[in-house]
């Protein structure tokens, strides 16, 4: 009697143990899984938003302003601080125009100016102005789950899909596993020196989604230099027309 | 002509008419920038002339409303040759923009640059001279622009030149085929009194080019300046430019350009202060040659470095400069320009008797308030 209790009993626990490791196998996403509830938080139809950048090195720093409309291929910004006032940016499809207020002219920019900080900062002018989705852009693993700042996180490695045109080569990301937003990123490039690292200070619930309304951008190649990007104020999927990202928006 | 001479007033009632129906809650601003600069002026002996120069640029800034656009600047400064102020509006116009067409009228910028330093078709020759805005392009004008997509229009422009009793015309049309921003233009210049010499009239047509090849920007520019006896002039541009990333993370930029001309139309091109010795041998074909070199030392401070070369005589004029950006609206400038070439040569300082005198260098300290 004694033995069929014992038995009964180490039956019972295996059992339980068995069911909880196939409970726990069930609710693990898939990377891909989580870069698309990423993406879906993250990547918007249209967006229009007001925001502050402060370029930062050493002891100075510099603050520009600016007002961007985006919608799923396209993005114009405009800068509103005194220096800077009146210039416009189009980014169509891998396309760059500027507009000089003064002479009231649109240049064409050159390709190879898209990686460049945009005026000054750490920011380029492809991560401020991308809107493309990140499953479409890279291929994901989960590398790892660690805490980052007190939150849970997934770890996910992305490597650029062949043939598409990304800035950085490789990307880690630390995704925040109950709201699905990236707290920390690692930009690298293909020889796998990294190139920058953005982190997200704060991060606020707007319209439903979860927004990194303060982040920072470190360029890891320079010392004791960063760029702080606040967004001041954004509404989603609004209705912006056509023309908005024409040359003859930009005059 | 009655239209000319006040087109200024005209426009400025019309701007007060419609200032009156701007909603009150409109916000209308007031900016500029405040410069301020000593000027050394290196003469052929070694004496140095220095005197300061002053200017302010003002404007008014009013939200568009009911599709109507009203853009005022207006330009005070110190005259280098009286010490006194002196103003001119640099804007003054009114935009109104139809369902196909934009209607600007008044005083605006005409400018069809292109990314590159120096423009031989530009509406007005010499509006940009190596990436520095002259008050060239800045004309009493009608502009209709027809935008036919996202990226292709066509203008039209119907200018009152200073120096002119007649109307200069100009029409552009640009699009974007294969990644290329190309353009196409046609200039008329009405016959023009300056100093007491006429200028007969003439026109020009032009056509410009921008786009990537791999890792390098490429652009080009080739103009056709009509004569009467029906030869005409032609001139052409060639350049390009790239970037390169340092392991440190700094960037640094070099464009290149090539341009061929007639010397008789090189003055106009290359701008009052840069005229350099084009008084003789008018038919002569020039080539120049411009290099630019930028270097961003940090995310506030760089240093720049142009060139431009005569290839018939290797004349030279070097132009190095540093700006240092010092908080969110103060800005530091350092530029210098020193000019190499024998006597007679387009940058000779040297020059032959008759032709208008050119210093050995020039330096000039300075700095600028953003508001």
């Amino acid at each position: 009697m004694k033995k069929i209790k014992w038995f009964l009993l180490i039956g019972i626990t295996v059992s339980i143990l068995f069911s909880s490791l196939i409970i726990t196998i069930a609710a693990e996403m898939t990377a891909e899984e989580i870069i698309l509830k990423r993406d879906s938080n993250e990547y918007f139809d249209t967006a229009q938003m007001e925001a502050e950048m402060i370029i930062v090195s050493g002891s100075r720093k510099i603050t520009k302003t600016m007002v961007a409309l985006t919608d799923k291929k396209n993005s114009l910004v405009e800068f509103t601080n005194s220096q800077d006032r009146g210039t416009k940016f189009l980014k169509r499809e891998d396309d760059l125009w500027m507009f000089f207020p003064d002479a009231e002219e649109i240049i064409k920019i050159s390709g190879h100016m898209l990686n460049q900080g945009m005026m000054g900062s750490d920011f380029s002018y492809q991560d401020i102005m991308e809107a493309d989705k990140l499953t479409d852009l890279y291929d994901f693993e989960i590398i790892k789950e660690e805490e980052f700042e007190g939150r849970p996180c997934y770890v996910l490695e992305g490597i650029a899909r062949e043939g598409v045109k990304v800035s950085y080569y490789r990307r880690v990301s630390w995704v925040d596993k109950e709201r699905f937003i990236g707290l920390k990123e690692e930009l690298y490039t293909e020889s796998g020196r990294i190139l920058k690292e953005t982190k997200a200070n704060v991060i606020e619930e707007i319209e439903g989604r979860w927004v990194p309304t303060n982040s920072v951008m470190e360029n890891k190649l320079r010392k004791d230099t960063y760029t702080e990007f606040t967004i001041t104020q954004i509404k989603f999927n609004l209705e912006i027309p056509e023309e908005t990202f024409s040359l003859q928006n930009l005059r | 002509m009655i239209l000319k001479k006040y087109l200024h007033i005209i426009i400025l009632f019309i701007i007060f008419f419609l200032l009156g129906s701007i909603p009150t809650s409109a916000k209308v601003d007031i900016g500029g920038e405040l410069a301020a600069s000593l000027i050394n002026i290196i003469d052929n002996e070694g004496n140095i002339f220095a005197y300061p120069q002053a200017s302010l640029d003002l404007e008014l800034y009013i939200p568009p409303f009911d599709n109507n656009q009203i853009k005022s600047a207006v330009y005070l400064y110190t005259n280098p040759t009286t010490g006194q102020l002196d103003f001119m509006f640099k804007k003054l116009y009114l935009k109104h923009k139809f369902n196909k067409l934009h209607l600007t009228v008044g005083r605006q910028p005409i400018s069809w640059s292109f990314g590159s330093m120096l423009n031989p078709v530009d509406f007005t020759l010499g509006a940009i001279v190596m990436e520095e805005e002259t008050g060239a392009k800045y004309q009493d004008a009608i502009e209709g622009y027809l935008p036919l997509n996202w990226n292709t229009s066509v203008s039209v422009t119907a200018a009152l030149p200073e120096n002119s009793q007649g109307i200069k015309w100009g029409l552009r049309g640009r699009t974007v085929i294969e990644g290329y921003d190309l353009t196409l233009n046609h200039v008329q210049e009405p016959e023009m009194e300056i100093m007491g010499a006429i200028i007969p009239a003439s026109q020009r047509i032009g056509f410009t080019g921008k786009g990537d090849l791999g890792p390098f920007g490429i652009y080009g520019a080739l103009g056709y300046y009509f004569k009467d006896n029906d030869n005409g002039d032609l001139a052409y541009l060639i350049g390009g430019d790239y970037s390169y990333f340092f392991e440190a993370g700094n960037k640094i930029y070099f464009q290149l350009e090539y341009l061929s001309m007639k010397k008789e139309n090189l003055s106009s091109i290359l701008g009052p202060f840069f005229a350099g010795n084009v008084t003789n041998n008018l038919n002569e074909n020039i080539g120049l040659i411009l290099g630019m070199v930028n270097y961003e030392i940090d995310e506030f401070s760089q240093i720049n470095l142009m060139a431009i070369s005569s290839l018939n005589d290797g004349s030279i004029i070097i132009m190095p400069r540093y700006r240092n950006q010092l908080s969110n609206d103060l800005s530091f400038n350092l530029s210098t320009g020193i000019y190499f070439g024998k006597e007679d040569t387009l940058f000779g300082s040297n020059v032959s008797e008759g032709a208008q005198q050119k210093p050995k260098g020039m330096i000039s300290i300075g700095l600028t308030y953003s508001f």
